[in-house]
């Protein structure tokens, strides 16, 4: 159905070495090849260690290629006139405890710092941070409290719309949801989903959690070691189950379930992504 | 080049990193080394001889060759600072003693004047440095900072009866170091998510305020993350109850071995060989024979 329009980040044999030239060199990445098309989300999984974020942060050109090519919207990154800041703010990057990178004293001027960095007008900047406080689910009044008070989850959130407040094209997340509680996990992903809906946009999802992953993927890459082992639908990936655990990976507690019952001689589908289908097939053993 | 290692704040820097080789110099006792990194110093500092610096520098290279260290990285170390040196070096050339009564002019140029002392006062300069550098590097290349530590407090202990706190200090120091490239890490971090937010850190930005006030998005969060840190260290200090170095024995006991006082000795030989050249104007004679021969 999107097939040959021209993906929004296109990745093409990207290797990266660190402390490259040193006795301390580690090969990071060898020869990715991934591509992100406007209306998906795409999930990136593996194990720690195994170039993730290294790969992320070539996507909005905080790396810069050593080897292969990042193109975003055809343009490439390895270009020394590229114009790096317009690139970083269409492709919006979102690190790991993003809640660490807050600096304003108040809540509204942190949301600002991106809109005020591409030099909007006043009323633009407030305008932006009103939508985007209110997209994460915090009220405009919250503008005026004090960035340190503000609990976990909602400081999470604010780091979020900070990112938002750019107004990206694809937003990229390392391990968004990770030390959430379950409340606030929830409210992330709903927010995630509902950011996607706006056409022309995409989500680059790298997460350990495989439960984010079945709920917000359309497609998902699986990288260890630095290299692509498998890539596909969100159903055809989870299919290879034997490939993810070989490779120090879980599978969706659901398809565990069902695997464990399998083994034990009961005959269910393997092919079990989320808590309802695997109510369904319970069901069904049930009340043959 | 320097737009590919925009964010890079470690990678490029040697010197403070351990190589782990497991070569002779890795086994000394670490009070040894700290010993001999003293004296090499001392002697790096008092000489002003151009045949010591050298015996020190080779003496250094031959170090790093027994470590199983690539001397082109160990000099690799030294590349970022050459550029500090070559100035201070070019001030020391110029501005030191010209009108000394028995320095010989080499070359004038209106109120510019190089004397034969001057510049061996400039080559000197770089060559301590050098060797100042490279030694420390050394050091570090072949001692865990845990080792370090040990010998540390080992070598304070004997004034511990004076009322110095030997196992604290050690243990600051120890801290100090952990955090260091925990730290740097952190600021490349942010750097790296302020960066994605669309900000520049002041590049090209010639007024001093303005520029230090692009540095806050860094600053701020750089010292929330640090106390942070510094809290999570003592909760989990005092979880396992540590009460300082009252009473506390220790895994690992330090025991000089003989290769340690061998190394130990060849470190003393040089040095007071390096000086014992400087205080004898040994090759003052040589210098001047360079210079007046010509």
């Amino acid at each position: 159905m999107i097939a040959c329009t021209i993906p929004l980040i296109d990745v093409r044999g990207l290797a990266y070495t660190y402390l490259r030239g040193t006795p301390l060199e580690t090969q990071a990445l060898r020869s990715v090849d991934l591509h992100v098309y406007a209306g998906e989300t795409v999930g990136i999984i593996g194990p720690t260690g195994s170039g993730k974020s290294t790969l992320l942060q070539h996507l909005n050109g905080l790396l810069k290629p050593q080897q292969g090519q990042v193109y975003v919207n055809g343009i490439s990154l390895s270009d020394p006139h590229v114009d790096i800041r317009s690139i970083r703010q269409r492709i919006g990057l979102l690190f790991q405890n993003p809640e660490d990178q807050l600096f304003e004293r108040y809540a509204g001027d942190d949301v600002a710092f991106g809109p005020r960095n591409l030099n909007l007008p006043a009323d633009q900047v407030r305008e932006r941070v009103r939508q985007v406080m209110e997209m994460v689910g915090l009220p405009f009044a919250y503008k005026d409290r004090l960035t340190a008070e503000l609990s976990h989850g909602e400081r999470r959130r604010l780091a979020l719309a900070g990112v938002l407040a750019l107004e990206p094209q694809v937003l990229v997340l390392d391990e968004p949801t990770a030390g959430l509680d379950p409340q606030g996990r929830r409210e992330l992903l709903h927010i995630l989903s509902q950011w996607r809906v706006k056409e022309g946009r995409a989500i680059v999802l790298a997460s350990h959690n495989m439960e984010d992953i079945v709920e917000l993927s359309t497609r998902v890459y699986v990288l260890v070691a630095g290299q692509i082992v498998l890539h596909g639908s969100l159903r055809d990936v989870f299919s290879h189950h034997d490939i993810l655990t070989q490779n120090g990976l879980s599978v969706p507690i659901a398809m565990e379930t069902m695997l464990m019952l399998r083994q034990r001689g009961y005959p269910v589908s393997i092919n079990v992504l989320t808590a309802e289908e695997a109510t369904r097939e319970i069901k069904a053993l049930l009340y043959v | 080049m320097s737009k590919v290692l925009e964010f890079e704040l470690i990678g490029h820097v040697t010197i403070g990193q351990y190589l782990p080789t497991g070569s002779i110099l890795h086994r000394l006792d670490p009070r040894a080394k700290l010993l001999m990194g003293l004296l090499l110093i001392g002697a790096v500092v008092v000489s002003h001889s151009l045949v010591g610096l050298t015996a020190l520098l080779l003496a250094v290279l031959v170090g790093l060759v027994l470590a199983c260290v690539p001397v082109p990285f160990a000099l690799a170390g030294l590349r970022p600072m050459l550029p500090f040196l070559m100035l201070l070096a070019l001030l020391q050339v110029f501005t030191i003693p010209q009108h000394a009564a028995t320095a010989t002019v080499l070359w004038r140029w209106s109120i510019l004047t190089m004397t034969d002392r001057g510049l061996l006062a400039g080559i000197l300069l770089i060559g301590r440095f050098s060797v100042m550098v490279l030694g420390l590097s050394l050091f570090s290349f072949s001692t865990t900072t845990t080792e370090f530590t040990h010998g540390l407090e080992h070598l304070l202990r004997p004034w511990q009866r004076f009322g110095l706190p030997a196992h604290e200090l050690a243990l600051i120091v120890n801290i100090a170091i952990h955090f260091l490239p925990i730290l740097a890490e952190e600021t490349e971090r942010l750097m790296k998510a302020q960066a994605s937010r669309g900000a520049d850190f002041g590049r090209g930005q010639r007024n001093f305020i303005k520029r230090a006030r692009k540095l806050l998005p860094l600053l701020v969060p750089l010292f929330l993350v640090s106390l942070q840190r510094a809290e999570h260290l003592i909760e989990a200090m005092e979880a396992r109850c540590y009460v300082g170095g009252k009473g506390r024995t220790h895994l690992i006991h330090l025991q000089m071995q003989l290769s340690d006082y061998v190394a130990l000795a060849t470190a003393l030989g040089l040095a007071a060989f390096a000086i014992q050249l400087s205080i004898t104007h040994a090759d003052q004679v040589l210098w001047h024979w360079i210079f007046m021969n010509r």
